[in-house]
């Protein structure tokens, strides 16, 4: 946790951390008795489901839940299907998730097997979707908005974070791999690499041109790394780029080179006193597995945050699995926590003076908290907004700004598609 | 669910600095202390019972809002409390009681309350109470007829009153170092300049106060008293002696910076310090009133919104990302 520091004139620091030259080992986590994945697609009781109860499940296999929805998950490991739920996610979102009881047998699925043999765009799209990193192939095949540039960020979105520094300093090859196959099944040449400035030299092998970052958060976020890095490219509105984190394109590598999906999730793991430990796990596996494994105690009124500190979001219960985009996983003692407040904004300033893209917050918070969403679009900028998160850590009068923002954003969006549909 | 733990369960961001409003407010009443302590030891008990009550009856007229209007009980944030000593530290040491206790309900109850409370009001709400007794009773604002019975071993005149009326030839006894060592007469926490300046500076540093507004401030009246002196020294005193008297310093280090009628971006911040160093010694030297920064201070509240609105263009994405 980052405090205010005796000198107030500048703002606060916050820097992305730095994965140092010895690190300890990465601490394999086998999945417990049960694992939980989440398919995107609302949960309701139709008769043509195409995953019951009781169902056998391979290790590899692609579960849909609807034959009329391509969303899907791939099971990492074999089993039994043991519990079918709706699950409600971040601001109401709809999926169902599917419980699977593991069974020791290692069968394993061939269908990517059989179908990598034609590396194409839809297989990539149709297999890999739910791979650690989770890369998002739709982005690629959008008609509207054509992508003429692919790039792949091998630094961390989030504070804490050192998930995609390590596969840039250990698996470089395999993310080498990934952006040939990109380059391969998307016609796209221009493949361009951002990382932090200490990981240049290990990028280089990547054979792709290579651009770097510094360590000041939120400098490694897609927005701003067009903003201040490719303004060559994003001078014009219609000039596509698509991004995938140095998982992603690792994992694509890997995926094509060995004909497996790969589907063990790098994660940070932070414990109660600060220390880091890497972990690997399975997707889909309980976070208590990995409570277990490492040996680290959480008791009532502590705060597992999935995601980094300042755009993670906190889990409820322990029995919540690890996702493709699961980077990080953060256990906050009780004592740490600093709980918003019902202040009113003071005008003190220091959200605008750190805000990476001079969003005037201390306007918008008037707009948000009066509920004038649309003003606030127009008056105060709503849409410049990146959702780092740094406005609010250092909000004196301690206001939830960012969930203030997020309602917003989410209420506009629903009005937009109202109004759509309406149309 | 067969797992019963409760979890603490929030949004992001799950870090925070630490700081808070009521931190804020007693840092900066601690840094206002200092030179509230040179004005009670000059002036004794009377001052000691003016910066008191002055202090517990906004604390008290916040209360009494707060309950009036039903909202969450808010005197402890300290806001109310600071309101009320730098009402003090402007008046004189004689003030009668019930010119205090109507101050602090003017700044606490029409300054502040009625915008909404904290972080609402257009204008400082000591500015306004102030502004507004020294109209209803401007002979309870005179220095010279309030401090009167008070046996001082330096000049018994109200600097700029001297100023005012007799040109800067009268106020050739003030030293520099006697303005800042407050041997001068004017409002209890007004005059010990070092102390002010020493409280301004800690404050800035730590960040509670923005350097920019104070620094602004000062300069205008610095270079505005300079012009007007190199003008015509006969007529106009120099920058050192309007800097460094009336509610100069005060002003600009714990008047003017009030966070809900000041500006946030850096451009605004400068004009609207500089704005308001010009406008004072305007007000001094060419208005009718005797003391300018009060007026000025409520003027720069008044333009604020406008010159808020310079502001850096925000950095715009310019796609849809993943």
């Amino acid at each position: 946790m980052k405090k205010r520091s005796f000198f107030g004139i500048a703002p606060p620091k916050l820097t992305y951390e730095i994965l140092e030259d010895a690190q300890p080992e990465t601490v394999s986590v086998a999945p417990g008795e049960k694992i939980t994945l989440f398919i995107d697609v609302p949960f309701e009781k139709a008769s043509t489901a195409l995953l019951k109860l009781g169902d056998e499940v391979m290790g590899g296999e692609k579960l849909r839940m609807y034959p009329d929805s391509e969303a899907y998950a791939v099971s990492p490991v074999a089993g039994k299907i043991d519990a079918i739920m709706p699950f409600l996610g971040i601001m109401g979102k709809q999926m169902t998730s599917v419980t699977i009881r593991v069974a020791g047998d290692g069968r394993t699925d061939d269908a990517f097997g059989k179908a990598m043999q034609t590396p194409s765009l839809e297989t990539a799209g149709a297999f890999l979707a739910a791979l650690p990193g989770k890369p998002d192939f739709d982005q690629l095949m959008d008609a509207g908005r054509p992508v003429k540039t692919i790039v792949v960020i091998g630094a961390d979105q989030d504070l804490l974070t050192v998930t995609n520094q390590s596969i840039v300093k250990n698996e470089i090859a395999s993310v080498k791999t990934g952006m040939d196959t990109l380059r391969k099944i998307t016609g796209i040449q221009n493949v361009i690499l951002v990382v932090p400035s200490h990981l240049v030299q290990a990028a280089g092998a990547a054979g792709v041109g290579v651009k770097s970052i510094g360590n000041a958060y939120p400098s490694a976020h897609p927005a701003l790394v067009v903003l201040n890095l490719l303004t060559d490219l994003g001078s014009s509105r219609s000039s596509g780029i698509a991004f995938f984190s140095a998982e992603a394109a690792a994992q694509i590598g890997v995926a094509f080179k060995t004909g497996q999906l790969p589907l063990k999730k790098h994660l940070t793991f932070v414990k109660k006193d600060g220390s880091r430990q890497l972990v690997s796990a399975p997707i889909g596996t309980h976070v208590k597995d990995i409570l277990e494994t490492l040996g680290e105690s959480v008791k009532t009124g502590d705060r597992i945050i999935f995601g980094g500190p300042m755009t993670g979001n906190a889990i409820y219960s322990l029995d919540h699995p690890v996702q493709p985009d699961t980077d990080t996983i953060i256990i906050q003692d009780q004592e740490e926590i600093v709980l918003s407040a019902d202040t009113p904004c003071i005008n003190c300033g220091q959200c605008v003076r750190v805000c990476p893209t001079n969003v005037p917050v201390n306007e918008l918070i008037r707009y948000l908290d009066a509920g004038e969403y649309e003003q606030a679009e127009q008056q105060a900028e709503l849409d410049a907004c990146i959702e780092c998160g740094y406005c609010t850590s250092v909000c004196e009068a301690r206001i939830p700004i960012f969930q203030f923002i997020r309602l917003a954003k989410h209420a506009l969006e629903r009005m937009k598609a109202a109004e759509e549909e309406n149309a | 669910m067969p797992n019963r733990m409760k979890l603490t369960v929030s949004h992001a961001p799950f870090w925070h600095t630490g700081s808070k409003v009521s931190t804020k407010y007693y840092q900066i009443f601690a840094a206002a202390l200092i030179a509230v302590i040179a004005g009670l030891l000059h002036y004794g008990i009377p001052a000691v019972a003016v910066v008191t009550f002055s202090v517990a009856t906004a604390m008290i007229w916040e209360l009494v809002m707060n309950m009036a209007v039903r909202k969450p009980t808010s005197i402890g944030d300290g806001n109310a409390a600071l309101i009320g000593l730098l009402f003090a530290m402007l008046l004189p040491a004689t003030t009668p009681w019930w010119v205090v206790l109507t101050g602090t309900f003017v700044a606490v109850v029409i300054g502040k309350q009625i915008y909404g409370g904290l972080g609402g009001n257009p204008f400082n709400p000591v500015i306004v109470s102030f502004a507004v007794l020294m109209i209803a009773w401007p002979q309870h604002f005179d220095y010279n007829v309030a401090l009167v019975n008070y046996q001082f071993d330096f000049n018994p005149v109200y600097p700029l009153v001297l100023f005012k009326s007799y040109g800067p030839s009268a106020i050739e006894s003030f030293s520099i170092m006697d303005m800042l060592l407050g041997r001068q007469v004017g409002g209890i926490g007004a005059t010990f300049g070092l102390g002010l300046i020493i409280g301004g500076i800690y404050l800035i540093i730590r960040g509670y106060i923005r350097w920019e507004i104070s620094v602004a401030f000062l300069a205008g009246v610095g270079l505005t008293a300079l012009a007007f002196n190199l003008s015509n020294p006969e007529l106009y005193a120099g920058p050192a002696f309007h800097l460094l008297t009336g509610f100069t310093l005060i002003g600009a280090f714990f008047l003017a910076t009030e966070d809900s009628s000041s500006p946030v971006n850096f451009i605004p911040m400068l004009i609207y310090g500089l704005l308001g160093g010009i406008m004072t010694v305007l007000i001094r030297n060419s208005g009718a009133h005797v003391e300018g920064v009060v007026y000025a201070i409520l003027l720069i509240n008044l333009v604020n919104p406008i010159i808020d609105k310079i502001r850096p263009k925000a950095k715009r994405r310019v796609m849809n990302y993943a």
